[in-house]
């Protein structure tokens, strides 16, 4: 079993950071965002390597139960497209209780704080968080539902919106470090991972990595972040994004660590392969229950 | 001399030399090529011209079904990206800047203070970037760091035999036809050791969404265009397409048969784009 640290802190107000990143060398310091720098940077230098034959094992094992979904849903299906939701079962998750006019609270929250969260990393400083986050939102076609769901909320719900993320702010900015430009943290990077020949697509998305991927070698820290729900879950995901990125780019990223705005509390943990092994093993059963196939 | 072993995969499906079997296009093989291109063009319906860029080649390749519905461009994070993407990425091949966050941060700031100082004429980018929050600018910029983050760590840049370019669309105007013009879009150009030895071009094509079946038509038809501009003395080698979601990437070694490819990914193009025009017509007439 790998050793899991968590940590759990208390919520500050939200305040401007400094402009000056905290230097890898202060690591060690008893600055907050220093804590949880340092555990991401904790024996570093010591970066696994992994069978090179991983990435084409896994794959080979994720194609056969993508053939047994193609096999119910046909050839001539438009393309399947399977994200931890749907893959990890997490409950109230489907896509009728995701349609503009009924967001779910939870949703909508999630989707603030991540929108915070990645202002925070790229330019370290929030001012205003409900405005800043709609700000975001709105340059994202994607995202005008749920920007206009919120400007159409009466002012108590707004209120107690804004009251919410203060909390999740507060937690933010107290852990989340300022990365030096040579890490090369990047925000919302997206993975998507063609399995049947374009039929069945993997996908999911790291709210944050950092490194840069090297040919053999696991180099890559990833960074996500969860605004509460099922803390299990949470850490699925982060396995099931762990895989992706193995077959992505030839190794896991050898760090993972969650952080939870609800509470302040955060866990780091190096990936084994084991676990990557463990997580395509369910993909695969869940691949095979989709297409109706229960052993 | 690079050590192949240590070039990521994308790098040495690039820098990699060609078969030393590889037949490389002849002159008289464009020149046909040229004249079947302006012939597709001269009795066509529909008026013209026909300035075909990648985005209308997808469009009209992909299913009805898989069409995107028609909407007016406007500025976002996803359709800022790239051009931000890219000039960061020239910064930093240049050596201006040393991270892809200091390199976006650079290309956004140069853009804003160039609309404030009113210095010379700016694009509609620029103003737009001008325009927006602290908060908004911060999103276009964590959009444009993950997108050039991903190219600079997936391509070593050092490993070109001549320095890349990075960023440059090609147009190729019909020289038989005004009502022709071909775009081809690549975000990476360089060269590498062709048949016989001779450096031949290569280029990077990034892609989004799904793999598709029609990627070597699209593709074939930025290495037409490559073969066309006389004003490149160098012949296309090789175009490789990829995709950073997936890290997966196509490699198509350019001969003649890919410009025989290019030229009907073409006519297919217009053939869909004449009989999007004659529905619109019946549509409207029907209408009225």
């Amino acid at each position: 079993m790998v050793p899991v640290a968590l940590q759990q802190r208390p919520a500050r107000q939200p305040k401007t950071r400094p402009s000056t990143p905290i230097e890898p060398t202060n690591a060690g310091s008893p600055l907050e965002r220093g804590d949880f720098l340092a555990r991401l940077r904790d024996r570093s230098a010591l970066r696994p390597s992994f069978d090179p034959n991983l990435p084409g094992g896994l794959r080979a094992w994720l194609e056969d139960g993508a053939s047994a979904l193609v096999a119910t849903r046909g050839d001539d299906a438009p393309p399947m497209f399977l994200g931890p939701r749907l893959l990890l079962g997490q409950p109230g998750a489907t896509a009728s209780a995701r349609q503009a006019g009924n967001l779910p609270s939870q949703l909508v929250l999630s989707s603030l704080v991540h929108a915070l969260f990645t202002q925070l990393v790229t330019i370290g400083s929030i001012d205003d968080p409900l405005t800043d986050a709609l700000d975001a939102l709105s340059l994202h076609p994607n995202k005008l539902d749920l920007v206009h769901h919120i400007n159409g909320l009466d002012r108590r719900a707004r209120s107690a919106l804004e009251a919410d993320l203060a909390c999740h702010v507060a937690h933010l900015t107290s852990l989340t470090p300022a990365f030096l430009p040579g890490w090369l943290p990047r925000t919302d990077d997206r993975v998507a991972i063609a399995l049947a020949g374009g039929r069945v697509i993997l996908g999911g998305v790291f709210d944050l990595l950092v490194g840069a991927p090297m040919p053999g070698q696991a180099s890559v820290c990833a960074v996500q972040l969860t605004s509460g729900g099922p803390w299990a879950f949470a850490r699925a995901a982060l396995h099931y994004l762990a895989l992706l990125e193995t077959l992505r780019n030839g190794s896991p990223p050898y760090r993972l660590a969650l952080l939870d705005s609800s509470v302040g509390r955060y866990v780091t943990e190096d990936i084994q392969e084991e676990h990557v092994r463990a997580m395509a093993a369910h993909v695969v059963t869940r691949l095979t229950n989709l297409g109706g196939h229960h052993e | 001399m690079n050590d192949p072993i240590s070039l990521s995969p994308l790098t040495a499906a690039l820098v990699n030399p060609l078969r030393v079997d590889h037949c490389t296009v002849t002159a008289a093989a464009i020149a046909r090529c040229s004249s079947e291109l302006s012939s597709l063009v001269a009795h066509r319906s529909g008026g013209g011209p026909f300035r075909l860029t990648d985005y209308v080649i997808r469009n009209a390749l992909g299913s009805s079904e898989a069409a995107p519905p028609q909407v007016r461009f406007s500025w976002s994070a996803s359709t800022a990206r790239r051009s931000i993407g890219l000039a960061a990425l020239r910064s930093l091949s240049e050596g201006t800047t040393h991270s892809p966050v200091d390199g976006v941060a650079f290309v956004i700031d140069q853009a804003i203070g160039d609309v404030a100082q009113g210095l010379r004429p700016v694009s509609s980018m620029d103003e737009w970037l001008a325009n927006l929050s602290a908060a908004g600018r911060a999103a276009v910029q964590a959009d444009a760091i993950t997108w050039c983050t991903r190219l600079w760590t997936s391509v070593q840049f050092g490993a070109f035999a001549t320095p890349p370019t990075i960023g440059r669309d090609h147009w190729w105007d019909s020289p038989q036809s005004s009502l022709l013009a071909l775009r081809s879009r690549a975000e990476v150009r360089s060269t590498a050791t062709g048949a016989g030895g001779k450096p031949v071009s290569v280029h990077l094509v990034v892609l989004n969404g799904p793999r598709r079946a029609t990627i070597q038509s699209e593709l074939s038809v930025v290495a037409l265009v490559e073969a066309l501009r006389t004003s490149d003395p160098l012949l296309p080698g090789r175009i490789v397409g990829w995709w950073p979601d997936s890290g997966r990437f196509v490699t198509l070694d350019v001969v003649q048969a890919t410009l025989s490819a290019g030229v009907a990914t073409v006519a297919r193009t217009l053939t869909s784009i004449g009989a999007s025009q004659a529905s619109n017509s019946a549509a409207t007439e029907a209408a009225a």
